[in-house]
């Protein structure tokens, strides 16, 4: 438990104050430019590029190859674990640590628990799948490296860092630029 | 009284003789013990508070040590010191008296930390059995009234006493003015009656030594009672009238039950016949305005006031020339009086054959029947006449001897209007020098018509010994102010034989002096000595008083002192014997006169509300926000109409109206009364007071101003009034928003005949049934049974649960928007049609669900239940959403909407420390009591034995007269309410919402031949 | 049909639409829009000043009273909550509906959800005797035994869904503004925009795993989000259907009263996108005609479905048999206060019939009329269910009469104070249009739509 928590801290840290990494990046001015970019670049034996866009692009997944994210499985989970802790605080604190004659209703009166038990399910649900995806995708983060401020606006870009396997400078460039990248250019992302 | 012994078992209230004379304690103070001012004996430096803490814990010490055998030293010591007997939290009860200026009642005063915190009944004394009035509850909050005045004043008045400055003055400077006053002899004195017998000694021996005269007033007059007497049968008496012993009862424009004369121990004995067996009684009431009594009628007749000797006239017609019943049948004169009264029922419009039927029924109960007229509603010219008629009735039904008892009168009512005016001429003549007025306020009560303000102008020296600067104390030049009943001593004789003692209960909290004392300093100040008049002090005088007058009387009863501290004890010395007095009836007296009461179209009654009566409590918020037993309505006196002149006048509830009688045009709003005669206007006294104080002073409007002296009696009924309605609305507050029952199943009522066939045949119980297993409660479980059939409305209970709970008035401004607090309510519903309504009531308390709505609802879990199925609010947990409220069908609970707890020194003392003052914003209701409930389960642990049936009592249950309240442990078989609860004519109040109530009804039986509509359809089983 | 009409109009690119938008944040506010804020700041003091006054002297300045316990405080915070649903609906449910429509007026929706749950939950705390104790309603471990809160009681239940509901609805708005941020942040020339609004967007990059995982939050949200929304006006209806009380003791409450809800939000939806395009006109391209004009359908549809439950109640009123139901309904139509009633049956069933006429949908001025008279209407609506209900109900000798005092119409006027005062400055503060979600949309309508997404 305690290595793991730390696990996560450490991690976090490294998140905020991640200042990226050198790599070469092609902009477009059209998303399906820039989607029939990644598929290329993809089949060329790329792996671990990242696309930047300022908004979701259909059909970016299957070109880059992203699996289906496993967010639900944390809702799932954290749900019912919501609502299990929603039954078990209501039986002990009405039942167990101070019974009280309510109305003549019994101590552990279910039915009157079944809101809060639905409340807590949807309460924890809500909170752990947005706390897993800040998690995932290294949020927050202080001041990270811009390719290119209108890449959060109306342009779309490529990004290859050194580290990603097959990076060749060269012919990076050079697809990019057949790919009808209006800008190719060494960056830090 | 050892039935508050063994209430009460720890610890003992009055010390035995041997005890406090051997006593160090006491033998110390007994030589420095002095007679002064309480302040004179307080050390200047102190600052209020220690001074006040300090008077309030000597006196407590002071009333304990001595078992209250003597005047209360004024020696100050704290409870470092604590008497033997205090023991802080545990109260103190003292038997007392208590006399409302009508009615006498023995009650007990409970004390806490020497300070008297409640009235209860003092069920040893004959005359109230334990019953209480809710004048006698709310007299206690009078003792801390802060309009009181501290200390003796004196009037600086002109010539023409119109001008009033007051000042200060010492007692010693006022005896010695007085007395030099005193010295030009011409005393005069106007009283109330005076039912202490010591006191009435004194003033007469006093008189007497003064060379002066003593007349004496009632505010209420009963005068044509004893006149009515004395033309009957010669002697000038109250006679006693034994209800219990009536099967029959006619109550013509008589109030037995609410205001007239002495109704707590007529209500006792009434409730002793209204068992719902072939026994109970009858009670038919004929009159216009409709009364508490009337509304417990089983059957109902509305007559004009004017109309009252027309129908008595028509009955006694019936009676004695039709039936030939009783002796009177061969009187000539009395057969030709009656003849021209033949066929009055049209006049009258009863049905016809009315009054016929009545004389058939009544004259079944020959011996064991009761005829009862009188009160203020006829007091008009006819008012003796009514008495003698009445009383010709009664014996020719064999009833004198039986159920009117003149052997031991009632031992009231002799003031009387002629007094009055006897006064007045003596003024005149210039034979008074010197009037000292005690325990009425003339002023106020007495009319301007009837010139009696302009004569005190005109005596040179007026003295009232009042308890504030009020209507007379404002016309008077010296005021020694008296002490508080519950601050002296004196005694009680309610009916001859049957005496009482009062003792006071705390040390007086101001420089006040009794009455009785400021005699006795003037008479040592004139230097004359009869025997008991050297008394050095009110309370030597009373005790050789008693020494001399009625020890004797005792057998067996010891020494002196020991027959003092025992009747001390018990609060009662009963030496009145088997009364078998049979007076005949004297013709002579009915040919004397002649129906001198025109019938006007429209005419003005006057008449006493159970709260105020004629307004010596008026200052009392207590009583300004009683909910008049009829009306409902608080903080206000109206003109009450029929519905039917209503419908002609075009009125509606609080529309103002002027009224013109004899000569005055008053305005005043309309209250439109539901079962009142045509033809009449209602107005009731004791409001409009002008210097009653902060709470009283300019609430109604004063009806005694419209009293017509008529030669020697006093008119308050029978006057022509000429009504138009006014543009102007104004706003009466009631604490009860709907007066019919929608034919819901709320008061369920059966006849006598349904209720011997089939007891609760009529309750209709629906089937229910529920999802959880109910709750088991092994230990003990309480309950209440209400008894709706011997319930009066009489609402004694809620004014007793307003003093044992701490229970705020909230103002008229407050009322109007139902925000008013009492915890126990009585609900008024008006039964058939509206023209001539009849009424039930139902007291609502907390009903105690054992499925309590509330309790569900309450989000901090502020109102849980307790394991003995008490429904218990936790003040200091609720945060106030008052869904509590909103969910109690019953709507018993109430909310502190403002801050109310800050009441005006000295009212704080009247709190009852037991129970929790509840502060802004939390929800409060009836708790059943539960401070009662742990005092006695302690008690009871401390003595290691069980509580036993009747330990507890609430607050309510022990002040009902009628006895109609049960309380007790449910799960005990043997109790009391164990018994009641289940049988087959008690029933849940809303039973098909299941809420299980700990309080059930049992239903009203009405004496009748059938039952009046509850509103929309009935409901049948 | 949707699909046909552009969604966008003007033709608007990618740079057009982050230009526009941004520009409510980055331009200085026009007057008017200045006007407008301080006319709610002013109601909004109002309120501080009456609740002050409340809370200072006590409750009874307020026309609650015996039996009445509950007046203008609970009708308000009903009323309030009833508001938000509509928010939630846009942005949730029609977005599981994959509704394109939604996308420009979403934002918009949840703001007025936030803000009008915030206000909403100010009531529940101030309606209370002594509110320095309301968190008393909440279960925390305490010295007094610990002594826990009473979860029977529905009044616990609400807190437990309108804090839920506030939390999530905050979140869920949160998380849709979190790119729009990023745009704002990288578009700041200015030092402080560009830091604050980067704080505020925690830094976002838009890569397309983020995207993937985001878009799966988003949808997971709008998932919980429904059943959420649905949840929480049930157990509000459940205050008064749990009650043991004639007119609340009912088990239509809870789709009755979110009907109702979803009725009142979109009046209040329309009442504020009237007054955004009012004040802000550049946004006409987003918030355009046809999305006023399906609102208004929406409002004709719920109308009649509350118009249904108030006719339920009467044929349930018979059909019980029980007395003080069958009272009940008839004080309610023709008692004292049966102006309440008439109110809330022509604001509400009457009126929006208008808006079967197409001309209708689409003129400004009538939509906003009808709008206000919607939320009056629904204002009423729970007048009716919580006072006429408790002023006459069991025992006749408890019926009381309700009066509004000045505090009640201070509490209620001001609370919109606090609302418009919060949504205007939501305006300025705040991308107001979902940049990231209109994009993909923009396009729609043009070429036949293919380049949309779909």
């Amino acid at each position: 438990m305690r290595e793991a928590s730390m696990g996560i801290i450490d991690k976090a840290i490294s998140c905020i104050s991640d200042k990226g990494q050198d790599g070469i990046a092609g902009i477009w001015d059209d998303e399906h430019k820039l989607v029939e970019a990644a598929k290329k670049t993809r089949d060329s034996g790329v792996v671990g590029f990242e696309a930047i866009s300022p908004f979701p692009l259909h059909g970016i997944d299957e070109a880059m190859g992203i699996p289906l994210s496993f967010i639900p499985w944390v809702t799932f989970v954290f749900g019912l674990s919501g609502c299990a802790f929603g039954l078990w605080f209501t039986w002990w604190t009405s039942a167990v640590n101070w019974p009280i004659l309510i109305g003549g209703k019994p101590m552990f009166s279910l039915p009157a628990f079944i809101p809060i038990m639905f409340e807590l399910t949807i309460l924890f649900g809500a909170l752990s799948s947005v706390a897993s995806l800040f998690f995932i995708c290294g949020l927050p983060r202080v001041e990270p490296p811009v390719i290119d401020p209108d890449l959060t606006s109306h342009r779309f870009a490529l990004f290859v860092p050194k580290t990603a396997k097959g990076f060749d400078k060269q012919r990076l460039m050079d697809l990019f630029k057949s790919l009808g990248a209006d800008e190719v250019k060494e960056t830090r992302f | 009284m050892e039935n508050i012994n063994d209430l009460k078992p720890q610890p003992k209230y009055w010390m035995s003789l041997e005890q406090w004379t051997q006593d160090p304690e006491f033998l110390k103070m007994a030589e420095n013990e002095f007679l002064s001012s309480p302040l004179s004996s307080e050390d200047g430096k102190d600052g209020w508070a220690r001074r006040e803490f300090l008077k309030l814990m000597g006196a407590s010490l002071a009333l304990t040590t001595f078992g209250c055998v003597r005047r209360p030293a004024e020696k100050i010591i704290p409870y470092a010191k604590r008497p033997v007997e205090v023991v802080p939290g545990i109260p103190d009860y003292y038997a007392s008296s208590y006399f409302d200026g009508a009615e006498g009642l023995g009650i007990v005063v409970q004390t806490r930390e020497g300070r008297p915190i409640k009235i209860e009944g003092n069920t040893e004394h004959p005359a109230n059995e334990g019953g209480m009035s809710a004048r006698a509850h709310a007299h206690i909050l009078k003792l801390y009234d802060p309009d009181r005045a501290t200390g003796p004043l004196k009037n600086l008045q002109n010539e023409k006493k119109t001008n009033n400055q007051t000042v200060n003055i010492t007692w010693d400077k006022l005896d010695q003015e007085v007395v030099e006053q005193l010295k030009k002899g011409k005393v005069a004195f106007l009283t109330a009656t005076i039912a202490s017998p010591a006191t009435k000694e004194l003033i007469q021996s006093f008189a007497s030594q003064v060379g002066g005269k003593t007349y004496e007033m009632d505010e209420i007059p009963y005068e044509a009672v004893r006149e009515g007497q004395k033309l009957s049968y010669g002697d000038d008496v109250v006679p006693q009238y034994r209800i219990d012993k009536a099967k029959y009862i006619l109550a013509v424009n008589n109030d037995f039950i609410g205001t007239w004369l002495t109704p707590v121990a007529f209500q006792k004995m009434f409730s002793k016949t209204r068992n719902p067996d072939e026994n109970m009684s009858k009670l038919t009431v004929v009159e216009s305005l409709l009364s508490l009594t009337g509304s417990n009628a089983d059957e109902r007749f509305r007559i004009k006031p004017s109309q009252t000797l027309d129908f008595l006239m028509g009955l006694a017609y019936q009676l004695n020339n039709v039936m030939k019943v009783g002796g009177a049948t061969a009187n000539a004169d009395i057969l030709s009086a009656l003849k021209e009264y033949a066929q009055v029922d049209a006049r009258l419009g009863l049905k016809e054959g009315t009054i016929a039927r009545i004389a058939e029924e009544i004259a079944h109960h020959r011996g064991e029947s009761l005829v009862l007229s009188g009160g203020m509603t006829t007091g008009g010219k006819d008012a003796v006449a009514i008495q003698v008629v009445t009383n010709l009735i009664n014996s020719i039904l064999g009833n004198e001897g039986t159920t009117v008892l003149a052997g031991a009168p009632l031992n009231t009512a002799r003031g009387s209007y002629k007094q009055v005016s006897d006064l007045m001429k003596a003024i005149k003549d210039k034979s008074v020098e010197t009037l000292i007025i005690y325990g009425v306020n003339p002023t106020y009560a007495l009319p301007e018509a009837s010139g009696f303000q302009e004569a005190l102008r005109n005596v040179p020296v007026v003295i009232y010994a009042g308890d504030r600067k009020d209507e007379t104390g404002f016309q008077a030049d010296y005021i020694p102010t008296v002490h508080h009943e519950l601050e002296n001593w004196g005694d009680l004789e309610t009916s001859q034989g049957v005496f009482s003692l009062q003792q006071p209960t705390i040390q007086p909290l101001y420089d006040t002096r009794s009455f009785q004392d400021s005699l006795l300093a003037w008479a040592k100040g004139l230097g004359k000595k009869s025997a008991r008049l050297g008394s050095e002090n009110w309370h030597e005088y009373l005790k050789s008083y008693w020494k001399s007058e009625i020890y004797p009387k005792v057998s067996k009863a010891g020494t002196f002192d020991n027959f003092w501290v025992d009747s001390l004890k018990s609060g009662v010395v009963n030496l009145a014997k088997k009364d078998s007095s049979h007076r005949s009836f004297k013709a002579a007296s009915f040919s004397t006169f002649k129906k001198r009461d025109a019938v006007p179209e429209m005419e003005l009654v006057l008449y006493p509300t159970v709260g105020l009566r004629s307004g010596e409590l008026a200052n009392v918020s207590w009583m300004q926000e009683f909910p008049d037993p009829v009306t409902k309505l608080v903080w206000d006196n109206y003109f009450t109409f029929s519905i039917g002149d209503a419908k002609k006048l075009k009125l509606s509830q609080g529309r103002m109206v002027s009224v013109k009688v004899n000569g005055q045009t008053i305005e005043g709003p309309a209250h439109i009364q539901p079962g009142q005669a045509e033809g009449v206007v209602g107005l009731a006294v004791g409001y409009g007071r002008t210097r009653g104080g902060k709470v009283c002073d300019g609430v109604g409007i004063n009806a005694f101003n419209l009293a017509q002296p008529d030669g020697d009696q006093l008119l308050t009924a029978g006057f022509k009034a000429e009504v138009t309605p006014l543009s102007k609305r104004y706003d009466l507050a009631t604490t009860q928003g709907h007066n019919t029952m929608e034919g819901r199943q709320i008061v369920v009522e059966e006849t006598l005949a349904q209720f011997m066939k089939k007891p609760g045949g009529q309750i209709h119980h629906p089937k229910m049934m529920t999802m959880w297993s109910e709750h088991k409660y092994p230990g003990r479980k309480w309950a209440m049974t209400i008894d709706l059939n011997k319930c009066t409305g009489c609402s004694a209970c809620l004014t007793a649960c307003q003093s044992e709970n701490n229970i705020p008035t909230v103002g008229k401004k407050y009322v109007l928007q139902g925000r008013e607090m009492h915890w126990l309510r009585i609900d008024r519903y008006y039964t058939g049609e509206p023209e001539d309504a009849g009424v039930v009531n139902q007291p609502i308390v907390c009903m105690h669900c054992d499925n309590a709505p509330c309790e569900t609802v309450c989000p901090v879990a502020a109102t849980t239940h307790s394991d003995e199925g008490t429904n218990d609010m936790i003040y200091n947990r609720c945060v106030g959403t008052r869904y509590c409220s909103n969910n109690c069908p019953y709507k018993v609970r109430r909310f502190n909407w403002f801050s109310y707890t800050d009441v005006k020194q000295p009212l704080n003392l009247a709190m009852n420390p037991e129970v929790t003052v509840r502060n802004r914003g939390v929800m409060e209701k009836c708790t059943f009591c539960i401070h009662r409930i742990k005092f006695e389960e302690s008690q009871a642990k401390m003595h290691d034995r069980e509580l036993k049936d009747g330990d507890v009592k609430t607050a309510c249950q022990e002040s009902c007269p009628t006895n109609a309240i049960i309380f007790g442990n449910i799960n005990d078989p043997n109790s009391e309410v164990a018994k009641r609860f289940k049988q087959p004519m008690m029933y849940d109040l809303l039973e098909e919402l299941n809420t299980k109530p700990s309080v059930r009804y049992h239903t009203k039986v009405r004496n009748a031949a059938q039952i009046k509509s509850h509103g929309k359809e009935e409901h049948n089983t | 049909m949707m699909h046909r009409t552009p969604l966008i109009l003007g033709k608007k690119t990618y740079k057009d639409i982050s230009d526009d938008i941004c520009a409510l944040v980055e331009r200085f506010p026009s007057p008017r829009f200045m006007l407008g804020l301080a006319g709610a700041q002013f109601l909004f003091l109002i309120f501080v000043l009456v609740q002050g006054a409340i809370v200072f002297k006590g409750l009874g300045l307020m026309g609650v009273s015996h039996p009445v316990g509950w007046a203008t405080d609970i009708v308000t915070f009903v009323f309030w909550i009833g508001i938000g649903h509509a928010g939630t609906l846009i942005s949730a449910i029609l977005f599981l509906f994959r509704q394109k429509w939604r996308t420009s007026i979403a934002r918009t929706a949840e703001a007025m959800t936030v803000f009008a749950v915030m206000t909403a939950g100010l009531f529940p705390i101030l309606h209370v005797g002594r509110p320095w104790l309301a968190y008393w309603l909440l279960p925390y471990p305490n010295q007094r035994g610990p002594l826990w809160v009473n979860f029977r009681s529905p009044l616990i239940w609400d807190v437990f869904a309108v804090s839920t509901y506030a939390t999530v609805s905050i979140v869920f708005w949160y998380v849709g503004m979190v790119p729009d941020f990023a745009t704002v942040r990288d578009r700041a020339k200015n030092i402080w925009r560009k830091r604050i609004y980067g704080l505020l967007s925690l830094g976002w990059r838009g890569t397309a795993h983020d995207w993937n995982h985001y878009e799966m939050v988003y949808m997971l949200l709008a998932g919980l989000a429904t059943p959420l929304v649905l949840s929480v006006h049930s157990i509000v209806s459940f205050d008064f259907a749990v009650s043991s009380l004639p007119g609340w003791h009912t088990t239509i409450f809870p789709p009755y009263f979110v009907a109702g809800a979803i009725f009142s939000g979109f009046g209040m939806c329309i009442t504020l996108m009237t007054i955004f395009r009012a004040l802000v006109p550049t946004i006409k391209d987003y918030i355009t005609m046809e999305h006023l004009d399906v609102m208004n359908r929406i409002i004709l549809a719920t109308g009649m479905m509350v118009g249904y439950s108030y006719g339920s109640e009467f044929f349930v009123a018979w059909y019980s048999g029980v007395e003080y139901e069958q009272y009940m309904i008839l004080n309610r139509a023709l008692g004292p206060l049966n102006y309440s009633y008439w109110t809330m049956v022509t604001c509400n069933v009457l009126i929006p019939q208008i808006f079967w006429f197409r001309k209708m949908r689409r003129n400004l001025w009538v939509m906003f009329i009808v709008s206000i008279f919607v939320n009056i209407g629904m204002w009423f609506e729970r007048f009716v269910i919580t006072v006429t209900s408790l002023h006459r109900d069991f025992l006749p000798s408890n019926w009381g009469m309700f009066h509004f005092t000045m505090f009640d119409f201070g509490a209620l006027f001001g609370s919109f104070g606090l609302f418009l005062t919060l949504f205007l400055l939501y305006l300025r503060v705040l991308p107001s249009v979902s940049i990231a979600e209109v994009k993909p949309v923009s396009k729609v309508g043009y070429e036949g739509g293919e380049h949309g997404h779909h």
